[in-house]
């Protein structure tokens, strides 16, 4: 097991990896993104108080899903990387942190097209979407940091401390956004049980499913073109870039 | 022979007094951002009591972003942070004292002209006193995300750093809000603790994430 991590975190070693296994990853993510979407857009039954409105639900709830999990994932990265100093940690902020802005920024858009009909404006001061959107804010924050350095390390330590801090003070705003205002349904589906009918259940969980096989693919290819932006100048990558030539 | 951290705080105090601009910037800023507010919304004296805790918190926000590069980056450039660094002595305990004294030249003065305006903006006198509290508790924390920001983007300028601060400073400013909005109430009390609870919770991260932040330009 110790053996395979330290595998994981040299640069050739997950390059190699990455290299086989994303287009396996990446088809099977479309494939199953288009059976969630597909069978919940054509198949699942009308829902009763929403109407056809609702299945917007297969791309936002996945979205969104999507969207905080790699916020948490890139947490786990920071302290991985503050404590030691694994370098593919950082690598794994700075591709993921694109990612999650775009995520974020889907879900909000998908949110606001659900909201027109059902709650009769395009955006509401709710605490969740209030919460989403200063978690867009914040990406972009992030994002910002990563041209203000001169020198790599010092890019990693900043983005890291900030992921940290606001790792430790995301779920404190949303705590007290949640005091200030709420209007949103709360999640429906908990780890105890669920609120949806199964069988628009089982085309949505598809449906995220799939997002997270995309986004793994696709942080994959970011982490690959990342390595090879910062080992440009080692023998190993420029012998990849002959070959491919 | 007096102590090393003695030394910086008179320094440090020093600093500030003698020059006008980081003294006075943020007051001047302040006054002037309160002053926008009827301007732009009329000076309607219900609406303005309606929102009077807002602009307050918001505009001591905003005058806070200006004076948080000062805190480290002058240190940095005339190389006295290294010597600080190479001499051994506590860093922790060092910039406390460089927060302090920020804390206490450019948001202290601004949480008496605070009274002085909620007067302005026709704020009654107990929510007055309350927005007062709050701000006692509420500015250290601007002044240690400041700090954060600014030890973070000692090199560059600080819009990077703004934008940073900004989005984590939001439950100081919620709760804040919350607190002297319900300042009739029991629940005062819930959101006064609540905010103490993230000031007094927040100090030992928020420095030691500065002393992160400091050191990732002496690698």
């Amino acid at each position: 097991m110790k053996h395979l991590f330290n595998q994981l975190i040299s640069f050739p070693y997950f390059f190699k990896i990455a290299q086989i296994s994303f287009p396996y990853l990446f088809l099977l993510s479309i494939f199953v993104i288009l059976l969630g979407v597909l069978w919940g857009v054509f198949f699942s039954p009308v829902d009763a108080t929403q109407g056809e409105v609702y299945r917007i639900i297969y791309l936002h709830v996945p979205a969104a899903s999507v969207a905080q999990s790699i916020y948490y994932t890139m947490v786990i990265a920071s302290i991985t990387y503050l404590i030691w100093r694994i370098k593919m940690a950082s690598v794994f902020m700075i591709s993921m942190a694109p990612l999650g802005a775009i995520f974020t920024f889907l879900a909000l858009f998908t949110g606001a097209v659900w909201g027109q009909p059902t709650w009769g404006t395009w955006w509401v001061w709710d605490a969740r979407l209030t919460s989403t959107l200063i978690l867009l804010i914040l990406y972009l924050a992030i994002i910002s940091l990563f041209s203000s350095f001169d020198r790599r390390a010092s890019t990693d330590q900043a983005v890291s401390i900030v992921v940290l801090i606001g790792g430790i003070n995301l779920p404190i705003i949303k705590l007290s956004v949640e005091w200030w205002n709420t209007l949103h349904q709360s999640a429906s589906i908990t780890l105890s049980g669920s609120s949806i009918d199964n069988e628009m259940l089982i085309p949505l969980l598809i449906s995220i499913l799939g997002f997270y096989l995309y986004v793994t693919a696709i942080g994959m290819r970011r982490m690959q073109i990342e390595i090879i932006k910062r080992e440009i100048s080692h023998n190993w990558v420029k012998e990849i870039l002959k070959e491919k030539r | 022979m007096k102590n090393f951290y003695y030394k910086t705080f008179q320094r440090d105090s020093k600093v500030y007094l003698s020059r006008s601009s980081s003294f006075l910037g943020p007051i001047v800023f302040f006054l002037i951002t309160i002053t926008l507010y009827p301007l732009a919304f009329g000076s309607d004296e219900e609406k303005l009591a309606e929102l009077a805790s807002g602009i307050i918190w918001i505009s001591i926000l905003l005058a806070n972003l200006l004076s948080h590069q000062f805190i480290f980056n002058e240190d940095y450039k005339d190389g006295s942070l290294d010597l600080v660094l190479a001499s051994g002595k506590s860093l922790f305990i060092w910039a406390s004292i460089k927060i302090f004294v920020n804390w206490y030249f450019s948001s202290l003065p601004l949480i008496f002209l605070s009274l002085l305006t909620s007067f302005m903006l026709y704020l009654p006198f107990d929510a007055a006193l309350i927005l007062a509290l709050t701000l006692f508790l509420g500015t250290p924390i601007l002044s240690m995300f400041g700090a954060l920001a600014g030890a973070l983007t000692l090199e560059r300028g600080n819009i990077v750093g703004s934008s940073i601060v900004i989005p984590m400073c939001l439950p100081a400013l919620i709760l804040g809000i919350l607190a002297i909005q319900s300042y009739k109430n029991e629940e005062l009390f819930f959101y006064i603790f609540l905010l103490a609870a993230f000031l007094f919770f927040s100090i030992p991260i928020l420095i030691a994430s500065c002393l992160g932040a400091i050191r990732l330009h002496f690698e």
